[in-house]
């Protein structure tokens, strides 16, 4: 591009075209997505296994995984920082989304007792605010269709025991996060990034 | 009546593109903005200097590891100045 003096027309062309560009850059944030999707995956149905079919005592403690999906998470999120190349509002706002989700449920996971460790169902429910405001953020329909789900099984998950409870968060997790996930995966190679 | 005139700091080809770039992010890296506008190097250099010096934006130069990174941001001024640009730019058409 030469420095060289426009008529309006040209201008107001070129103003369009460049806010256009920006606009168009497709942020991959997949490995959030599928990172989470697992860890939640296999810990709610070890947690499930191991209430049901053993006389393991403690089946909560396979949660600890998390520790490993924060820190992995942060290692992902700084490495990410630096290699970004342009920072837009979108990722500002998902990045405190999710943050804000984050804290939120473990409020709810550590005050547990307080609610007779029913802490499912508002989990599904944060989830599903956090998979919604992406899915419109990101104007992805794959994750306005796994809030949705979310929800539904919030909606069951108050009526059932703490054990079953945990099936549903292993179907939403799978609805909400990872078949999304790998859906959004494949997009961004669609678009070479 | 008569025009306003244009900004000649903003009513250039480069440079125009560089702020419309820049009022759409929150900043941007110089090797995103080379790649976006289609500019050279050096070009783009001296046309981010001007607008610096203007106050239109900020520039943040830094080291991540051993590579050097320009970042570039558009100031409150940047962003009224570019406002005022498209409103002059709107009455022209106009006319």
């Amino acid at each position: 591009m030469e420095e060289k003096q426009i008529s309006p027309e040209e201008s107001i062309k070129l103003i369009q075209s460049m806010i256009g560009k920006a606009r168009q850059r497709y942020t991959d944030n997949s490995i959030f997505l599928l990172l989470w999707g697992w860890i939640v995956l296999i810990a709610s149905l070890s947690h499930y296994y191991l209430a049901v079919h053993t006389d393991f005592e403690q089946p909560y403690i396979v949660w600890s995984l998390t520790f490993v999906g924060v820190i992995a998470s942060m290692i992902i999120g700084a490495k990410k920082g630096k290699q970004k190349i342009v920072s837009n509002y979108t990722d500002k706002l998902y990045g405190w989304l999710w943050l804000s989700l984050g804290i939120a449920m473990f409020t709810v996971i550590f005050n547990g007792n307080l609610v007779n460790w029913n802490t499912t169902p508002f989990i599904l429910l944060f989830a599903g605010v956090g998979t919604a405001l992406s899915g419109v953020m990101m104007n992805f329909k794959p994750l306005k269709f796994g809030a949705i789900c979310f929800w539904v099984l919030a909606m069951i998950a108050f009526r059932q025991d703490e054990n079953t409870q945990m099936l549903l968060l292993a179907i939403g997790i799978a609805l909400g996060y990872l078949l999304p996930g790998y859906i959004m995966k494949a997009n961004s190679k669609k678009h070479g990034v | 009546m008569g025009f306003n005139p244009l900004d000649p700091l903003l009513h250039s080809q480069l440079r125009l593109a560089i702020m419309s770039l820049l009022i759409s992010v929150e900043s941007a890296d110089f090797v995103y903005i080379k790649e976006q506008t289609s500019s050279t190097a050096g070009n783009l250099s001296v046309q981010i200097d001007k607008l610096s010096t203007a106050g239109y934006i900020e520039v943040t130069k830094q080291f991540v590891g051993k590579k050097p990174k320009t970042t570039c941001k558009i100031t409150a001024v940047g962003v009224s100045a570019f406002e005022q640009y498209v409103k002059t730019i709107q009455q022209y058409l106009k006319a």
